[in-house]
């Protein structure tokens, strides 16, 4: 395969950014040789796989420019804020990228995805419930499963579990009514309110929304009965109505949105504490180590936009989300562009999966919706859901790479 | 033969569904776009118009945690003298210190943790935090810039005093630079921060505004003291010559405006007219001139507009959907529908004084380094032609004749001709405003002041004229002595 400037123009200047920002870091550090270890295990990773996804040919190069853009603004945040949860990152990013091709094997090579509703349903029901019983409570949200040192939170697999089991169904495959009576269409509906009641138990209001949105998203494209989906989205409206009349939690987090100031206190905070950190960094912020981030709550995992536009300014911050929209446009070109049903289901779920979170959280931040707290893929600091994009983005490379190579798996 | 069709058929039913499939991801992919785009444009939206709000609010620690480190800079009056230092309590904290207590509440304002910064400390809060002094960085100087004002501490003091604790404004200031001398708003309040928390509730709840500054944000009928400004109208519409038999009073369309005290003067020309305020001559013009003259008029003074300054300022303004006849002769005698400000009143008689031309007000006079150079100079700059120097010489001299042998009397000054008008503006209540705005030396003004007590029942003549000639004449005396 040829590489045009095109290519390596931007790989090269990102590999310059990074190389710079991790300097100025290390300076700022007191020369902690740590952060430049950091600085360049991030580059060699991102040379190794930058290479082995171009000369194996495995469909679109561009999937992984963005992503590790994002990934070094993550980590040159992280390490700034704590070097220390940094230095754990980095692991994190290195199982990533081990995940990264795994999945794309397993997805490229396997194909009887399509059969197995039942078993992405009955695994996650097995999460959900491991979660309840098991979990611990963080903030909150009852959402992690721990098993010695190492915890997870479920959440996140089962949003790929739910992408798949969607899939069979919008995809063509699994027509057959259960028991003559219940036909897909109704299985599924039955499927995402039984989990959406789960994530209410376990008050994880932003894997709801991701969810749900996906799920609405999916009817538009797919159910041919538009009654359908005015039946869905007219349900949603009403038990949203409900919950904010009858849900403490939702209330709080509306009276949090629509009025932070008179609550600064207590439920205003986080929120307020988070524009102050945008509105402080102005266009191109205050430099990396002379904002004081630490004034926001959860600064590096769901609030690691703000300390972004605090210390790198809102042009970076309106960076990270056209480089979301650039990746969410790459995968729509190949939902787009995929034969295969089951594949283009799928390939839309993970793009919907990026594009919604990534829309929820910063949305959330800025105070342009509700907050609800998730983790802003590549970004945000935490294993599980790095380890999940790349299974995601994994996924959205084979689906390319079958496309590309002209494989239809029919 | 059937066969293939059938399945050609199929095949196109396959490629039609997945074509429709496709133009609905591209729908979803259109909402998307727009969703992203949406968090673009509220992220700039933030930035443009709410980053002051929001860097302003007392809860945003990042005020306080550069004032750990910078000391925040120094502010002193024309010749030196410190309105506002700060020195560190222990480390990192550090307090505000006001030397002349109350005195520059409305116009330095408060620098408190707990509520906030006002005035100057907050729209100087990044100069006075050094943040535009770029050497701060390098050069490790842990001091923000400091500011030199124009006032003048011993004018000031000497005006409050002169205030003798009643509401109302001074403000005084050189009509060819622009620059103001003193600037008292009363009531006021002792800024410090210990004595801020402890009377804050009854600051914020006091029913006297004790934190409405007065001088720039205080709107009042200006009475009397609007005829400088129809009498310039009167001067270029050529009606300069116009004698009126005085019955003591205007009448007409039903409305009775009566002069003061319902005094009837008899036959008199405008330079009585003016010098005794006879509401009855400025009436009859104003009516005879018409809405939009005066309007016209009062908008190249500046009224409807905002007045740009160091501090917010409120807009001077004359409210009418249309202005007939009548609203223009209540207009015309400052009464109506109009609202002023102290400190557009002072820039009224500035004008007159400065030969027709306005000057920008300012406060700042330059900002300053800790090592003593300057960062920035506020340049003088003139607003515009108003009158042209004809125009301006009349109504001066109508002014003059009001100190001389007018209402304005006491603002006299021996040896020295001082122009003045003064003003006894009705409003809502039944106490009026007193009001007077004059200059001297009348023909090459140094100081112009504009005074108002507010709800106080006298006359513009008894109680405003004095203290506007006591503070003239101790500027003009102190002016030598720097």
């Amino acid at each position: 395969m040829k590489l045009r400037n095109g290519y390596i123009m931007p790989v090269l200047l990102m590999l310059l950014g990074a190389l710079m920002g991790f300097g100025l870091l290390y300076m700022r550090n007191d020369y902690n040789i740590n952060i430049i270890y950091t600085g360049l295990i991030i580059e060699c990773l991102f040379i190794v796989v930058c290479s082995i996804v171009v000369f194996t040919r495995m469909g679109d190069k561009f999937l992984v420019l963005f992503s590790f853009m994002l990934i070094s603004i993550g980590m040159l945040m992280i390490c700034r804020l704590d070097i220390e949860r940094g230095l754990k990152q980095i692991v994190w990013v290195g199982i990533g990228f081990v995940a990264f091709f795994g999945a794309y094997l397993v997805y490229y090579f396997i194909d009887i995805w399509e059969d197995y509703w039942y078993l992405y349903v009955g695994l996650s029901v097995i999460l959900f419930v491991l979660t309840l019983t098991i979990g611990r409570t963080v903030n909150g949200s009852k959402n992690w499963i721990g098993i010695g040192s190492f915890a997870f939170q479920p959440s996140e697999i089962i949003k790929i579990l739910y992408i798949m089991f969607l899939s069979c169904h919008y995809s063509g495959a699994w027509t057959k009514p259960i028991k003559e009576k219940i036909t897909p269409s109704i299985m599924t509906a039955i499927v995402t309110y039984l989990f959406i009641g789960f994530l209410v138990l376990q008050r994880d209001w932003g894997t709801i929304l991701v969810l749900f949105s996906i799920y609405i998203f999916m009817i538009y494209v797919y159910e041919k009965n538009p009654l359908f989906l005015a039946v869905n989205v007219g349900a949603a409206l009403v038990v949203a109505f409900l919950g904010y009349k009858f849900m403490h939690h939702i209330q709080l987090r509306v009276t949090a949105w629509l009025n932070p100031w008179e609550h600064i206190e207590d439920i205003g905070y986080q929120v307020t504490q988070s524009l102050f950190a945008i509105s402080a960094g102005g266009y191109f912020g205050k430099g990396l180590g002379n904002g004081t981030p630490y004034h926001i709550p959860e600064v590096h995992t769901d609030f690691i936009f703000s300390a972004i536009c605090e210390e790198m300014g809102v042009f970076v911050g309106a960076a990270v989300v056209l480089l979301f929209f650039l990746l969410a446009y790459r995968c729509f070109k190949i939902a787009l562009k995929a034969t295969n049903p089951y594949n283009k289901s799928v390939g839309l779920g993970v793009t919907l999966m990026f594009s919604l979170q990534c829309f929820i959280i910063i949305g959330g931040v800025i105070k342009f919706i509700p907050l609800t707290g998730i983790t802003l893929p590549f970004v945000s600091y935490g294993g599980s859901s790095m380890v999940v994009s790349f299974i995601s983005l994994g996924i959205m490379q084979a689906i390319s790479a079958r496309e590309e190579r002209g494989e239809r798996s029919e | 033969m059937s066969e293939v069709n059938e399945e050609e058929r199929n095949v196109g039913l396959a490629e039609e569904k997945d074509t429709k499939t496709d133009k609905k991801i591209i729908h979803v992919m259109i909402v998307v776009s727009a969703l992203f785009l949406s968090l673009i444009t509220f992220l700039l939206y933030i930035n443009l118009f709410k980053t002051e709000e929001y860097a302003q609010n007392p809860y945003n620690p990042r005020q306080w945690s550069e004032e750990r480190h910078i000391k925040r800079g120094d502010i002193y009056d024309r010749n030196g003298v410190v309105l506002a230092t700060s020195e560190f309590e222990k480390e990192g904290v550090q307090r505000r210190i006001y030397p002349e207590g109350n005195l520059y509440s409305h116009i330095i304002g408060y620098s408190s943790r707990v509520y906030g910064k006002s005035n100057l400390e907050m729209e100087y809060n990044s100069e006075l935090l050094g943040k535009n002094d770029f050497s701060i960085s390098f050069d490790n100087v842990k001091q923000g810039s400091s500011l030199n004002l124009t006032i003048d501490n011993r004018i000031q003091k000497y005006a409050r005093e002169q205030m003798k604790g009643r509401k109302g404004a001074v403000v005084a200031m050189n009509p060819s630079t622009g620059e103001i001398i003193a600037m008292v708003s009363l009531p006021d309040y002792d800024p410090s921060s210990e004595a801020l928390e402890e009377e804050w509730k009854n600051l914020a709840e006091s029913e006297d505004y004790a934190l409405l500054p007065r001088a720039t944000q205080g709107l009042y009928a200006p009475g009397s003291t609007f005829k400088i400004l129809t009498s310039a109208a009167v001067y270029e519409n050529d009606l300069e010559d116009t004698v009126l038999e005085d019955t003591g009073g205007f009448e007409k369309d039903g409305i009775k405006v009566a002069n003061y005290n319902d005094k009837v003067y008899g036959e008199m020309d405008l330079k009585q007219s003016f010098e005794v305020s006879s509401n009855q001559m400025f009436c009859e013009l104003a009516y005879n001139m018409g809405g939009d003259t005066i309007l016209e008029m009062a908008e190249r003074f500046g009224i409807n507009k905002e007045i740009k300054f160091d501090l917010k300022t409120e807009v001077s303004r004359i409210e009418y959907d249309k202005m007939y006849n009548m609203d223009a002769a209540m207009v015309g005698i400052g009464q109506g529908k109009l609202l002023v400000t102290p400190l557009q009143m002072a820039m009224i008689g500035a004008t007159i004084a400065n030969d027709g031309i306005m000057m920008k007000p300012y406060l700042v006079d330059s900002v300053e380094r800790a090592n003593g150079t300057v960062i920035s100079e506020t340049q003088i700059k003139s607003l515009g032609k108003v009158l042209d120097y004809d125009t301006a010489g009349f109504v001066r001299e109508l002014m003059v004749g009001s100190v001389e042998a007018g209402t304005s009397v006491r603002a006299s000054i021996r040896g020295i001709q001082v122009a003045g008008k003064t003003g006894t503006a009705e409003n809502e209540t039944n106490k009026t405003h007193s009001w007077f705005v004059g200059f001297a030396p009348a023909e090459r003004a140094e100081i112009c002041v504009a005074v108002i007590l507010e709800y106080d029942g006298t006359t513009g003549g008894s109680t405003a004229a004095p203290i506007g000639g006591n503070v003239i004449k101790k500027y003009l005396e102190s002016a030598g002595k720097n």
